[in-house]
């Protein structure tokens, strides 16, 4: 095939020296991108029985895996560390006024709304609908306390103990006023008599929607003023 | 480390504290993982779809499988997706368990081989169900169990990738900053299977928003969610189109994270960073003057100086020599520092790191150093001079006689530019005599009457080309001597009847100038 020009009948090209430069795709990368295109879709392999064993021999105590204790969540988690980093992605959004300690922001956000904002009761004392359904996305908003938690057990498969706002724990002399009131005032909150939950029984409910198979009573928010003093351990399903 | 994520302040600031004592003890106390048990996590988990060697797996590749194993195989899929539909389906008791459990099973069946079997699980309809189980509020392990279902799909055939597309939107959205890491994990490497498929798939995910979550995973952070999200957003803006490349770089903190990693990262991370650092300079115009303005040229330069991984350098000098050939007045690389004496060092230090690669026994390090070497050659009378006086004289010179043809090519530019002085192209160039009397007195004369001889058009265009440089230059009318004395003269005869016009013209003109030049001897 002749590819004749002018110019090179006339003269002779000469040697120039100029920037060579090439597209991403050029052939002249393939080589070096082959490996490159090997990797552009990887499956990820399960561990072999095999190497589970070494992996676990390499491993010191600190090491093992960890399932997170929040109830309703029960992440497993590859060691501390990691779990650390779950926790604190995951569980730590709490509340500067009351000290309440809730799995996701949003819930964090709505619990001060509900808790702590005379604005919000205002609206709610002129018949708004300011409470927010607690999953997200769902975007209802009802008029009550009592009516939203009606709303997740229909809806959403609440247990019907559920409750988002569980009181905190007051003195003895309070706790024996209390159960005075509360015989009187059954589920009746006020924003006065707080009840702390044990640490032990974190939940975080919503992350959960499930029927029955939840723990009995699941409460949401708690106050948590010493931080981790739980030990992980395996969740109870 | 601070995990804390902004979260749009309605009310009350929001404090992330759990007793920052004890976890600090417990950090104290927990034995960081042993980089070798990560390393035989993530080997596992990430063998190539193309297989490699075996792994010890009993299960061995799909391709190796006899008929009847594989239909067992597929049956077995066909009744895990079927578990899973009435376990999504069911309502009553312990629900959650079951479905994970069905999940489980599933996520086992396709992490076995290698060559899992994608296409009877599409028959059996396992996509629907699968993004059912993304739906929000799931709990972790049933969103991770799902991503990773989705994830060996997507690493299977174009079809079966394209399969994923009802999940990609629910996989986007679990990146989201409050997702749990493993799940955010998990749905990055997916969604980087999808975006490896192809450039259609590519700007579906673009469309659907799925660049700024996978960025802001790539911000330093702990862990390999890093590296997948790196691995992922690479696959995300190779392009051909510019757009993504663009878009990335001007995402706040994208430039500073990419650049701390590069710095900073294990070599692992370092060479995901760098393929999207390849692809961001490759594609977009925006980015490369970004990235000219920071250090990464002194990043790169080390790295590339310091590492013996071939991964790792590999991305690390194609930018390199991306920047350099893409560079101007308005965008110096080395261009700049070849004219003042602290920029001297620099350069230095550049041509260091390339005959560095040079000499690496790989070939693409060899033919894509010199690559960058012959832009640099073609650059200002400083740098070729560095070049000149450098080592790489000797390793080039060793190359051109015994490498393979096409880092020979990238060899005859590098010394061929150190000859001639560079204009833009407009005028014909001068000679630098000193620099071709030197190379052709090293002996450079007959590796390039080679090229003459070669098949590849381009290698006997070279070789004609400083065959001319040295008739017309060498002192003394020493030229054509030299020429005929290499049997130069005979492998351009072989041009006389070449089919290849422009290479015949070039050949016999040299030769009727010889023979011209040759009467007067």
């Amino acid at each position: 095939m002749e590819v004749e020009t002018e110019k090179s009948i006339l003269e002779f090209p000469y040697w120039t020296a100029f920037k060579r430069r090439f597209c991403a795709d050029s052939s002249f990368f393939a080589s070096g991108n082959l490996e490159r295109e090997l990797l552009a879709k990887q499956v990820a392999l399960d561990i072999t029985e095999d190497e589970k064993h070494q992996i676990q021999n390499m491993e010191q105590e600190e090491n093992r895996e960890v399932f997170c204790p929040i109830v309703g969540c029960g992440a497993r988690l590859k060691s501390l560390e990691v779990f650390e980093d779950h926790y604190h992605a995951r569980h730590t959004a709490s509340c500067s006024v009351c000290s309440r300690v809730y799995p996701t922001s949003r819930l964090l956000s709505i619990h001060v709304s509900e808790a702590h904002d005379s604005f919000f009761q205002a609206k709610v004392a002129r018949g708004h609908a300011m409470y927010e359904c607690l999953v997200e996305g769902c975007g209802s908003k009802l008029k009550a306390y009592k009516s939203r938690q009606q709303h997740l057990v229909d809806k959403h498969n609440f247990p019907t103990s559920f409750e988002f706002f569980k009181k905190a724990r007051p003195s003895k002399k309070q706790r024996q006023k209390n159960q005075r009131k509360q015989a009187a005032h059954k589920g009746e909150e006020s924003s006065n008599a707080m009840d702390v939950e044990v640490i032990d029984s974190l939940v975080s409910g919503v992350s959960k929607l499930s029927t029955s198979d939840s723990p009995s009573s699941i409460s949401f928010g708690h106050r948590n003023t010493r931080g981790f003093a739980f030990v992980p351990r395996s969740v109870h399903r | 480390m601070s995990d804390d994520t902004v979260v749009s302040h309605r009310r009350d600031p929001i404090q992330s504290s759990v007793g920052s004592v004890a976890a600090n003890r417990r950090r104290q106390q927990a034995v960081t993982i042993a980089k070798e048990r990560r390393e035989a996590l993530v080997r596992t988990k990430r063998l190539c779809r193309v297989g490699t060697s075996g792994d010890g797996n009993g299960d061995g590749d799909g391709d190796m499988m006899i008929d009847e194993e594989r239909s067992i195989l597929e049956a077995q899929t066909s009744s895990a997706v079927e578990e899973l539909k009435s376990a999504v389906a069911y309502q009553g008791k312990g629900v959650m368990q079951k479905r994970v459990n069905a999940l489980r099973e599933l996520r086992r069946i396709l992490s076995r081989s290698e060559f899992p079997p994608v296409e009877a699980a599409l028959k059996a309809g396992a996509v629907p169900l699968l993004v059912q189980c993304l739906s929000f509020g799931s709990p972790d392990e049933q969103l991770l169990e799902a991503a990773w279902c989705l994830t060996n799909i997507a690493a299977g055939k174009p079809e079966e990738t394209k399969s994923l597309l009802p999940a990609l939107p629910l996989l986007i959205a679990h990146l989201g900053e409050k997702s749990s890491l493993p799940v955010a994990e998990q749905c990055a490497w997916a969604l980087g299977n999808v975006a490896g498929e192809g450039e259609e798939l590519r700007n579906v995910l673009l469309s659907q928003g799925a660049l700024l979550p996978l960025a802001r995973m790539m911000l330093p952070n702990k862990g390999s969610t890093v590296r997948t999200a790196a691995w992922a957003l690479s696959n995300l803006i190779k392009g051909p189109s510019p757009k993504a490349a663009t878009e990335l770089i001007k995402i706040d903190g994208v430039l500073d994270a990419v650049l701390q990693h590069l710095r900073k990262a294990d070599e692992e991370l370092a060479t995901e960073i760098a393929w999207v650092i390849v692809y961001l300079s490759a594609l977009s115009n925006t980015a490369t003057n970004i990235l000219v303005q920071s250090d990464l040229l002194q990043l790169l330069v080390e790295r590339l100086a310091t590492s013996n991984s071939l991964q790792l350098l590999i991305p690390v000098l194609r930018t390199l020599g991306n920047l350099v050939a893409g560079e101007t007045q308005a965008t110096p690389v080395v261009l700049v520092a070849g004219n003042e004496i602290a920029g001297n060092d620099f350069s230095d230090n550049v041509i260091s790191a390339l005959i560095k690669c040079l000499k690496s026994e790989h070939r693409v390090l060899k033919k894509e150093s010199a690559w960058v070497l012959s832009n640099m050659a073609a650059g200002s009378v400083e740098l070729k001079r560095l070049i000149f006086s450098s080592e790489a004289i000797p390793v080039l010179l060793q190359l051109l006689s015994t490498a393979p043809i096409d880092i020979k090519k990238e060899v005859a530019y590098v010394l061929g530019n150190l000859s001639v002085t560079s204009t833009e192209g407009r005028e014909k160039p001068n000679l630098i005599l000193d620099n071709l009397v030197s190379l052709v007195g090293r002996g450079c004369l007959p590796g390039f009457i080679d090229l003459v001889k070669s098949v590849d058009t381009e290698a006997a265009r070279l070789g004609l080309q400083f065959i001319e440089l040295v008739l017309r230059g060498m002192p003394n009318g020493e030229g054509p001597k030299l020429v005929r004395r290499e049997d130069g003269i005979d492998a351009m005869e072989r041009f006389q009847f070449h089919e290849n016009g422009e290479l015949r013209n070039m050949a016999n003109g040299l030769v009727d100038k010889d023979l011209n030049i040759k009467s007067s001897s």
